[in-house]
């Protein structure tokens, strides 16, 4: 059953365990590839995760010389290839989300993959597994047109979508800023 | 009906820039190189080694498939743009340091971690010198000739370049360069696989076409060469004319598949100093400031070429803001994502960013 990475990106206690779990995902060498900020840090405390968000046309494998970024058949955009990586850092520079970490010395692009090892199995990415806030969570297409119903909203816009740059795998919703209430856990 | 669209912009493609006209051309250069070597090398065809003759079938079948596959890949935007830049940038002062430290001695590779750097020396180095060795002589560019006095030559184009005793160690490494080669090779390829198997990343990504294919195929050609040796030396000869089919075809087979496969990084591979030198290069003559916060974070020229490949795949990255997200540094070009999330203005804010490491 296909499922999705679906962000509800107000949850977000900054509490960095997504962070935490990235690096310890096979394969991520203990570094982490997501990023938690904080919104309007003078004013409130609220954070939000910034991850890949798994674009269908992804610019940074477009902008690849050495067609080092694959693209999963379950759609996750990969890490670079070790081996095709040619360190010239074209996909930093083209994605939008700023996403791609570089690493000088192995002269090695690296990016959230989507935890493949787990996801292609079915298993949710590390960063889902541990959120506990429901941030960051692993759900089939039905589940989440059931948050799509649960969050309607009178203007149409129950996701974050329209502020997006193209078609993304990862589902991104944000109701309670975009009602204007807050939301109680 | 008219089938030809016209985009703006767009120099109008002749014939001779069409793939076939390229893959002609490279293809007719390469192959008269080849013979106009082989010419001189064999002293006017007098030294061919027709034992040899099928591996120069297999390499023209493969020079074929290579140049089909590299002219290919470098028709995509961005490969295009980094071939015709890094070639004008090839004669940098900092080409030769470069070209050691990433095709010599694997410096980055070393970075990634030491096991894979040694499994890269014993396969690259066995495979690059067993090539350095085998093509010379299929091609008659080098071979060897015994004096009555027990005295060996080395022949190279034609040319007597050394002379030493039959029986010395400059002799019996170059009778056994192969026997160690090999060995190099099959010690590689069982760490690589060893690998394949343990690791969870390796073993999450990979694919038996892909991964595990180029291996036995290093493996089939190294045993099946260590085999002939064996053969001779111990059996006399018994079974020699089979197996040196055998290994011809094992031969064949990995040039045929080298193109297309994993292995296709080894030619790819010299790209890496055309994207070093590009970027150090740009970077000297200007660079790019950040729309927000005038921080520098790239050249100029490579932001540039960057939105000029991704406008060629349609894709379009301005702002209402009037900036392009290229033209954002990578902490700017993320707060400025939360930014259109939230509504706050948080790339506008002038604070650090809060611990991204994951390391407490």
């Amino acid at each position: 059953m296909k499922q999705r990475l679906y962000i509800e990106l107000e949850n977000c206690i900054g509490c960095r365990s997504c962070l935490a779990a990235c690096t310890q995902c096979g394969g991520h060498e203990e570094r982490n590839r997501n990023y938690v900020y904080d919104v309007n840090p003078f004013v409130n405390r609220q954070t939000m995760p910034l991850m890949c968000l798994h674009c269908v046309n992804p610019a940074c494998a477009r902008s690849c010389p050495a067609q080092a970024i694959q693209i999963h058949e379950t759609g996750a955009v990969l890490s670079a290839l070790v081996e095709k990586c040619i360190g010239c850092q074209n996909c930093t520079i083209a994605c939008p989300y700023g996403i791609p970490k570089f690493d000088t010395e192995q002269n090695l692009m690296y990016k959230c993959d989507l935890c493949i090892d787990r996801t292609k199995d079915g298993i949710p990415p590390m960063c889902a597994s541990v959120c506990p806030t429901n941030t960051l969570q692993w759900l089939t297409e039905e589940e989440i047109e059931m948050k799509q119903k649960q969050f309607n909203l009178d203007n149409g816009k129950w996701t974050a979508s329209m502020k997006l740059e193209g078609e993304t795998n990862v589902r991104v919703n944000l109701p309670g800023i975009l009602q204007g209430v807050t939301k109680l856990f | 009906m008219n089938h030809q669209t016209v985009i703006p912009g767009k120099k109008e493609q002749t014939i001779n820039q069409a793939f076939a006209s390229n893959f002609a051309k490279s293809m007719f250069l390469a192959i008269l190189g080849l013979f106009i070597l082989t010419f001189i090398g064999t002293r006017m065809f007098t030294h061919i080694d027709l034992n040899l003759y099928g591996y120069m079938v297999g390499t023209i079948v493969f020079i074929g498939g290579f140049f089909y596959r590299f002219i290919a890949w470098g028709e995509r935007p961005p490969t295009k743009i980094l071939i015709k830049k890094g070639m004008k940038l090839l004669f940098k002062k900092s080409t030769p340091a470069t070209t050691v430290n990433h095709l010599v001695t694997y410096k980055f590779i070393w970075n990634r971690g030491i096991y894979r750097w040694l499994q890269h020396v014993l396969m690259g180095g066995g495979t690059i010198l067993s090539c350095f060795v085998t093509f010379p002589l299929v091609f008659g560019w080098m071979y060897f000739t015994m004096d009555d006095n027990g005295m060996y030559n080395i022949i190279m184009i034609g040319v007597n370049v050394l002379t030493v005793p039959a029986d010395g160690i400059i002799a019996n490494l170059s009778y056994n360069a192969l026997n160690i080669t090999a060995t190099m090779v099959i010690l590689g390829v069982c760490m690589a696989l060893y690998r394949r198997l343990k690791n969870n990343q390796a073993r999450a990504e990979q694919k038996f076409m892909y991964d595990f294919l180029p291996l036995y195929l290093l493996l089939f050609v190294s045993i099946t060469g260590l085999v002939l040796t064996f053969m001779n030396v111990v059996l006399h000869g018994f079974g020699h004319s089979v197996m040196s089919l055998i290994h011809q075809y094992s031969v064949i087979i990995t040039l045929i598949y080298l193109p297309f496969g994993k292995l296709a990084h080894i030619p790819f591979r010299p790209l890496s100093i055309f994207a070093k030198n590009y970027r150090e290069h740009y970077s000297q003559q200007s660079m790019k400031e950040c729309k927000v916060c005038g921080e520098s974070f790239v050249s100029v020229e490579q932001s540039n070429d960057v939105i000029d490949v991704l406008s060629i795949n349609q894709i379009d990255f301005k702002q209402d803001e009037g900036f392009h997200l290229a033209e954002l540094c990578l902490p700017c070009r993320r707060k400025y994502r939360i930014a259109q999330f939230s509504g706050a203005p948080t790339h506008q804010l002038k604070v650090k960013e809060a611990n991204q490491n994951a390391k407490g």
